[in-house]
């Protein structure tokens, strides 16, 4: 499988996603145009990997601003990962936040709550 | 056209940024991050800024998807004293003002727990058909400290100006 990158923009995170390491990357922010057509990619990318690798994932996000339309695709990402979680996949999830920025953390934390994985939420300065 | 009154309208409902006209994503882009300097500037706290601009980008991102094959609309980003307001308003199909309005009364009656409830339904619900998520406007009065205001106003042609007030 190949490395997983995309250029962040303005409204597109940064993404990186490495196959041999099992770090998945998401960085900046995301209230693009149109983030069916942003995670597609990345979801059909993380899809494969599952499949064809045994390798634990480690999820790691830094995440500043998400619209709901990206909520709710990064949440289709986490259900992916929720689902390998339960057939016994070692899955973990970071999420880094300004320590400064309370909706941040509230962010982090709604997240947390739809699932079962185990998920880290770290305050950075 | 008399842009001095226009300006002096604007200045006295405490508009920061207005912008009227055809909302492309560059657009909404650039203004967003006009609306985060001036924040910053003001030095306003951070979760407060991430408020104005989550509301914003919410209200710029729904005049661009629902305002038909034109997205021609108007935003206001407007400071009241201690509050922003963020006001957007565009022109839409009639058929659809009855389904909106019985969203936003919905909402009004919530209080916040109510609503983070509901936003969480609607993140387990199947995207609607016009491919958002369903929860801006949830998203918009979950940031807002007063609850969500609107208006109708019905055009010669059939169709609606509906305009939208949200204090955060």
């Amino acid at each position: 499988m190949n490395v997983l990158t995309l250029v962040p923009t303005a409204s597109t995170p940064e993404v990186r996603f490495d196959p041999e390491s099992g770090v998945l990357l998401l960085k900046g922010e995301s209230y693009p145009e149109n983030s069916l057509e942003l995670f597609r990619p990345i979801l059909s990318w993380v899809e494969d990997f599952l499949k064809s690798t045994t390798l634990p994932v480690k999820l790691e996000i830094g995440l500043t601003y998400l619209n709901t339309s990206s909520i709710k695709s990064l949440m289709d990402l986490l259900d992916l990962l929720e689902d390998a979680h339960r057939e016994n996949r070692e899955v973990t999830v970071t999420w880094f936040y300004d320590e400064e920025n309370d909706r941040a953390l509230e962010m982090a934390e709604e997240f947390r709550e739809e699932v079962t994985l185990p998920f880290f939420v770290v305050p950075q300065k | 056209m008399n842009l001095f009154e226009l300006k002096e309208n604007l200045n006295d409902s405490g508009s920061l940024i207005t912008f009227s006209g055809s909302f492309s994503h560059g657009i909404i882009e650039e203004l967003g991050t006009a609306v985060r300097a001036y924040l910053e500037s003001e030095t306003v706290q951070k979760s407060a800024m991430m408020d104005v601009f989550s509301v914003y980008i919410e209200a710029a991102q729904n005049v661009r998807n629902y305002s038909g094959s034109a997205p021609d609309g108007i935003l206001v980003i407007a400071r009241q004293g201690d509050h922003y307001e963020v006001h957007s308003g565009n022109v839409m199909d009639g058929a659809h003002v009855a389904e909106l309005t019985a969203r936003l009364e919905k909402l009004v009656g919530l209080d916040k727990a109510a609503l983070k409830a509901l936003y969480k339904e609607q993140l387990r619900q199947e995207r609607p058909a016009d491919g958002g998520a369903g929860l801006g406007l949830i998203e918009m009065a979950r940031r807002a400290s007063q609850p969500l205001s609107w208006q109708f106003r019905p055009l010669p042609d059939g169709r609606q100006f509906f305009s939208l007030r949200v204090v955060v």
